[in-house]
């Protein structure tokens, strides 16, 4: 593994959302359906078996008129890496069909392979993944739209954020005829990066000290990445899936609903 | 879907019934030897009809059963690579270009014809055809693709051809040298090109351009371990064909088994 | 022969042993393998050459550029265009969902005719020539009659070129019924008219702001341009403060620095409380208020003798410390800003809150200054010639129009579409013979629909130009569909609260997928149909030559980059500012503050209906599109059932998630209640966007369209609908 390395650094590729900035506006989500060629039913209310990638929740404070307050929180695919990649959901999947890559840090999720076992479902505490129980059907003339890019899941296999990967694979593409193996941070960016209009979302390389990920989480690397800025935090971060998701808040609240917490805990 | 399903029935309907063909036809003679020698001749009638068995179902394996399989496609027009490759310079690049976002264009375009085959040119009747069907009519060539791979597939030309310097001929073979177009092989259960699985039943290949399934590419990355690390292999064969020749299983391919890398060439 | 058991059991054997030596079943199981994987029915995406086309997305009038990516001619992904005066990259979940209109199910595909009853559904296939045959026909029996009044045009904007087709057709034609779909627009022009002189748009310099009070304004919820608003609100967050005042805790409020609930419908006294506590300490802008204001010491009488903090606290609910320390900071504040219209700003409003809270701004001098309020003037590239009118247009052009604006009463305003339906239901003046709609949905957006319908069907001959078939197509007697925007070109002019003039292009993207036609060709057509004087004034070939034409020099800039500005717009210094007849900053205020009374008594309807507005929710002309309705909560939507939003104290006899019906004196609806801790108690809040009769079956029968549930209340001073909310009850289901 390490010669390997030796050709192109492993990069570790994360995102970081600014909760403050976040208006709930759900243009990540909208964006990543674009993107992602995610499917659509005639009823989407039923959240349990509405596929959606990003899903905007909205977290309330919990307490009475006037002193309520509300806070929308982005979720991705966390992308954990857990120890050296051992991802919640990596780890339980009989099929290899998901697996963490220590060259991008991106948890795969490859549909062919997927037989639709749904451990990793119950597996990831994030409630990231999602699972197809019916056939995509977009109605006549709209499969036009549909993009080359990202292969539309069938009925019966697990689906979830690749971090635009096809992007990431695109973005290669052109490196390589240009002769590179290296990507700028602008040259791959996930679709919700791009749509939020608030530019709450940020994404890069958290490996890269030049890039904003990095500078603004600040991850410590010899501490399964937890964040060194103190508005940052991830979710769940107890559980040890060091997670490549970073948020920021300047609301105490809203960082302690961040993590399972009993009410009187200090 | 259903019409694959209704051929796989057919496929294996016709296969029992050639089957039972044979029998009835190598049966017909023997049956006063059967009674004389009741147990050496029962001995022999089992070994017989083993064989009959044996022979018929080889038969259907290895003849029959790809002569169903496949279905044969002509195409639209019979193309020779020859006389283009002898009229441009940058030999394949030429017509399968890299554009400038990196993608491959695979198959040309009418557009890219046109430049040249506005009007007719020679007397080759495939080229009228063409001119007169495709070109003067503005549609594109419904070529069919013998190296199609699935949807689920992401083929990089880029990282071959530009870093890893990979010729063509490796995956395609001389395509480039052919004067006519060949057959085109359809499978009809699963609606690839049979150059996928190879020309071989067997799933057998002496060229690196026999087949182009996932274990072609995981052989070739095992081999040539200088692509950095995309595919190597899987935890386990996905095939369990026996391979034309050994792999360079060495040991240290085994500790170098990765599987992260799915994602490299899935979408 | 018979074959004994022995023997068959052997050729059994032989074959299983053939077959397994055989390539035959691992072949067919890597094949099914491969086919279970790739289902014949799953669709595979054609891959082909990317491309990129810069665009304007007119899906709402925020104007934000556009990058549209194709594959070879499909259109595949709608993306923000980056370097964009609007939006820089940014985009919306409606612009997002732009696809699921182009190829979706609830395009109108080809002309249509009504054959079945209105609204019933029933539709003939005509070709194009036919259509405006029937339209050109109808048009002239009754302009032989002499009633070319009678025909009027509803129109979702009243600038660019189509909008001045529209307009220059009614003129010749001999019309004055040309009405714009009403919103803040109208409010804040009419405030920039009264109070400043100038026949401009509003524009708000909120990148620059520092300091931001916001009457109930849904800042980051769809009000001004979406995008612009969104991006604003982060450079806020990093320099800025934002202070909101409502009676719910949206977005803009639960995202702003303080939120301060107040009593729904005294925003205006609030604003004057707040003006009284400047003007006490006298914290305004000297400068200003003496030099380029004229009755600033009237206003200053009034304020202080009727809005002192602790009479406004009891209107208000806000605490008079409160209104006195808002004022402090606004008034200390380097750029402070004050805006309204509530929520996306649908409904225009009351004249008197919009100048009280305009009054603010000129408190502190932030008129046409960084970070302040600008008057804009519209793009001025539309220089045609002057129309002629023969005599039948100039008689048809002198009749009163039919919605009351410009009368006596309402001397001002310009349009007053809200009151159309009780123009037209009421049968006081003269009829409407014919109505054209255009870039509008109003059977869904205005206010009492069932008034709005029974209007409709008072209207012999309605003709719809949707491009898709939403309420007001579905209850039309013909259909001239538009092509979609991504299908043509159009030009769009400053989006709506910029501060700065610019123009947009929004160009084809993709050739048009139907039968389908410009609706400014279609205009064209029509009124080349006339011959005479019509056809004179358009003397143009098609609508693609008249906009090329009309934009001049401008056009290769706008194929170019997608827009144009006029880098060197400065908005009017203060000593030419102004064209009041005193050539000054008029105050105005001599009504006070007079709430705005809403329909419905206390006595059967204890709670307050207000409506609620939300991004991913499209309540204008459009839809919402697929995407859109699938990012919906559920605490919004429920199936199909709409939920409504109450305080817990409120809603103490009603079970979270349980079924309520919910009745104002316009018309009652089945609801599911959510308890919201952050909405006043006595409060009732309605999502806006559901409740859609037509459409595709995404988006069908779900919900209540809350205009179902309120009527409109005419502004005494401008004749603009007024209405904020509407009394209500809860009753068990």
């Amino acid at each position: 593994m390490k010669e390997q390395h030796e050709h192109t650094k492993a990069r570790k590729y994360g995102m970081v959302i600014d909760l403050d900035k976040c208006t709930g506006c759900g243009a990540c989500m909208a964006a990543c359906m674009a993107e992602n060629n995610v499917p659509f039913k005639k009823d989407e209310s039923d959240k349990l078996l509405s596929i959606t990638w990003m899903r905007v929740y909205k977290l309330t404070n919990g307490k009475k008129f006037p002193e309520a307050d509300i806070c929308y929180l982005p979720r991705p695919c966390m992308h954990c890496e857990g120890e050296h990649g051992h991802a919640p959901c990596v780890s339980v999947c009989p099929a290899v069909a998901t697996d963490y890559s220590h060259e991008t840090g991106i948890v795969s999720q490859v549909y062919t392979r997927c037989f639709g076992c749904r451990y990793c479902m119950a597996a990831c505490p994030y409630h990231a993944r999602y699972f197809n129980w019916w056939d995509p059907v977009w109605p006549d003339g709209m499969e036009k739209y549909l993009s080359p890019n990202v292969s539309p899941r069938m009925r019966g296999v697990v689906e979830k954020c690749s971090f635009c990967f096809h992007r990431h694979q695109l973005a290669m593409n052109k490196a390589y005829i240009e002769g590179r193996r290296k990507l700028e941070e602008h040259e791959y960016q996930t679709a919700c990066t791009q749509a939020c209009p608030a530019g709450a979302i940020i994404f890069g390389d958290l490996n890269n000290p030049g890039h904003a990920v990095t500078q603004i989480a600040k991850p410590d690397h010899k501490h399964g990445g937890r964040p060194m800025n103190p508005h940052a935090f991830r979710l769940l971060e107890r559980l040890g899936t060091n997670p490549k998701v970073y948020y920021l808040s300047s609301r105490e609240w809203v960082k302690r609903a961040g993590d399972n917490y009993i009410e009187n805990e200090s | 879907m259903s019409t694959s399903d209704d051929k796989a029935k057919e496929v294996s309907a016709e296969a029992d019934v050639s089957a039972e063909a044979v029998d009835e036809v190598e049966t017909a003679s023997p049956p006063k030897v059967n009674e004389k020698k009741q147990d050496n001749g029962g001995l022999g009638f089992i070994i017989l009809f083993f064989i009959i068995g044996l022979v018929g179902s080889l038969a259907v394996g290895w003849w029959i059963f790809p002569k169903l399989l496949y279905s044969q496609k002509k195409q639209p027009i019979d193309f020779n690579h020859v006389l283009h490759v002898g009229t441009v310079e940058e030999g394949c690049e030429s017509c399968h270009y890299f554009r400038e976002d990196g993608s491959f264009s695979g198959v040309p375009k009418l557009a890219q014809c046109v430049d040249c085959h506005e009007e007719v040119m020679g007397e080759d009747p495939e080229e009228l055809k063409f001119v007169e069907e495709y070109v003067a009519k503005g549609k594109e060539v419904p070529w069919l693709i013998y190296s199609r791979q699935p949807d689920s597939v992401f083929f990089s030309h880029a990282a071959h051809i530009k870093m890893g310097k990979v010729d063509c001929v490796i995956c395609h073979g001389y395509i480039g040298e052919s004067t006519h177009s060949r057959v085109y092989e359809e499978n009809r259960f699963t609606g690839y090109s049979r150059d996928i699985w190879g020309k071989n039943i067997a799933g057998l290949k002496k060229n690196t351009w026999d087949r182009m399934k996932m274990d072609d590419c995981a052989e070739c990355h095992a081999e040539n371990r200088a692509v950095p690390k995309t595919v190597e292999t899987l935890p386990w064969p996905i095939s369990w064909m026996p391979r034309p020749y050994e792999k360079p299983a060495s040991s240290q391919i085994r500790v170098h088994i990765e599987k992260d890398a799915c994602f490299v060439c899935h979408k | 022969m018979k074959v004994s058991r022995r023997s068959f059991l052997s050729l059994i054997i032989g074959g299983a042993a053939g077959t397994a030596l055989s390539p035959l079943p691992a072949k067919l199981m890597d094949d099914s393998a491969i086919w279970t994987q790739m289902w014949p029915w799953t669709p595979v995406p054609e891959d082909g050459e990317v491309s990129h086309v810069d665009s304007i997305c007119t899906l709402c009038p925020g104007g934000c550029g556009i990058t549209v990516r194709k594959v070879n001619d499909r259109a595949i992904k709608i993306e923000g265009m980056k370097g964009h005066p609007v939006n820089d990259g940014g985009i919306c979940v409606l612009g997002l969902s732009g696809l699921q209109l182009l190829y979706g199910p609830t395009r109108v595909k080809t002309p249509l005719k009504r054959i079945g009853a209105r609204g019933e559904g029933r539709w003939e296939k005509i070709s194009w020539d036919e259509a405006i045959a029937e339209v050109v026909k109808k048009l002239g029996e009754l302009r032989e009659k002499g009633k070319s009044h009678t025909v009027a045009c509803i129109s979702g904007a009243d600038r660019g070129t189509v909008a001045h087709l529209l307009g220059r057709f009614l003129t010749v034609y001999g019309s004055p019924n040309f009405i714009r779909i009403p919103s803040i627009q109208d409010s804040y022009e009419l405030t920039m008219y009264l109070m400043q002189g100038v026949q401009a748009s509003v524009g708000f310099d909120v990148e620059n702001a520092d300091f931001v009070l916001s009457f109930g304004s849904g800042l980051i919820e769809g009000w001004g341009s979406p995008v612009r608003m969104i991006k604003a609100n982060s450079i806020w967050k990093e320099q800025g403060k934002v202070v909101q005042i409502e009676p719910r805790l949206s977005n803009t409020a639960a995202k702003s620095d303080k939120w301060i609930p107040i009593n729904p419908g005294t925003e205006a006294a609030l604003a004057l409380g707040i003006a009284h506590v400047i003007i006490q300490k006298s914290m305004y802008d000297t400068n200003f208020v003496n030099n380029y204001s004229s009755d600033f010491e009237e206003f200053k009488q009034i304020v202080l003798n009727e809005f002192s903090p602790d009479d406004v606290a009891k209107i208000t609910g806000v605490s008079a410390s409160t209104i006195e320390s808002l004022a402090k900071s606004f008034a200390r504040a380097s750029k402070p800003l004050a805006v309204c219209g509530r929520g996306q700003g649908e409904t225009p409003g009351s004249l008197n809150e919009f100048m009280a809270v305009h009054a603010l701004n000129a408190l502190v001098g932030n008129i046409n200054k960084k970070g302040g309020v600008w008057a804009v003037p519209d793009p001025d590239y539309i220089k045609w010639p002057e129309v002629e009118m023969d005599r039948v247009a100039a008689d048809g052009r002198n009749k009163a129009r039919i919605d009351g604006a410009g009368s006596k009463r309402y001397p001002d305003t310009r349009y007053l579409l809200d009151r159309l339906p009780d123009a037209i239901n009421s049968g006081k003046d003269y009829p409407i013979e014919a109505l054209f709609v255009v870039g509008a949905n109003p059977v869904y957006t205005i206010p009492d629909s069932n008034a709005v319908k029974e209007a409709f069907n008072k209207v012999p001959f309605v003709v719809s130009f949707s491009s898709y078939m939403d309420e007001t197509a579905a209850n039309s007697d013909l259909i001239l569909p538009n092509h979609v925007f991504l299908e043509r070109y159009e030009d769009v002019p400053t989006p709506v609260g910029l501060q700065k003039p610019i123009i947009g292009l929004a160009k084809p993207v993709v050739k048009p997928q139907f039968n389908t036609k410009h609706v400014g060709d279609v205009i064209l057509l029509i009124a080349k149909s006339f011959g005479g004087r019509i056809a004179d004034a358009f003397p143009w070939e098609s609508y693609e030559a008249c906009l090329k034409k009309t934009l001049g020099n401008k056009w290769d800039k706008l194929i170019n980059d997608g827009f144009w500005s006029d880098s060197n717009f400065k908005p009017a210094v203060w000593e030419s500012a102004f064209s009041t007849p005193s050539g000054k900053f008029e105050f105005l205020n001599k009504g006070g503050a007079e709430s705005i009374k809403i329909e419905g008594d206390k006595q059967s309807y204890p709670l307050i209906l207000i409506p609620y507005d939300s991004m991913r929710l499209a309540s204008g002309f459009i839809g919402a599109p697929p995407f859109a309705i699938k990012t919906v909560e559920d605490t919004v939507l429920k199936g199909k059932e709409i939920v409504v939003e109450v305080n817990p104290k409120t809603a103490k006899e009603f079970v979270e998630g349980r079924h309520a019906i919910l009745s104002t004196p316009k018309g009652q609806a089945k609801v599911r209640i959510h308890h919201f801790d952050g909405i006043m108690p006595g409060i009732v809040a309605l999502p806006r966007g559901l409740g859609h009769t037509a459409y595709d079956e995404y988006l069908v029968d779900k919900g209540i369209n809350f205009n179902e549930l309120i009527g409109p209340v005419e502004d005494l001073v401008s004749g603009l609908n007024a209405a904020w909310g509407i009394r209500a009850k809860l009753t068990r289901a």
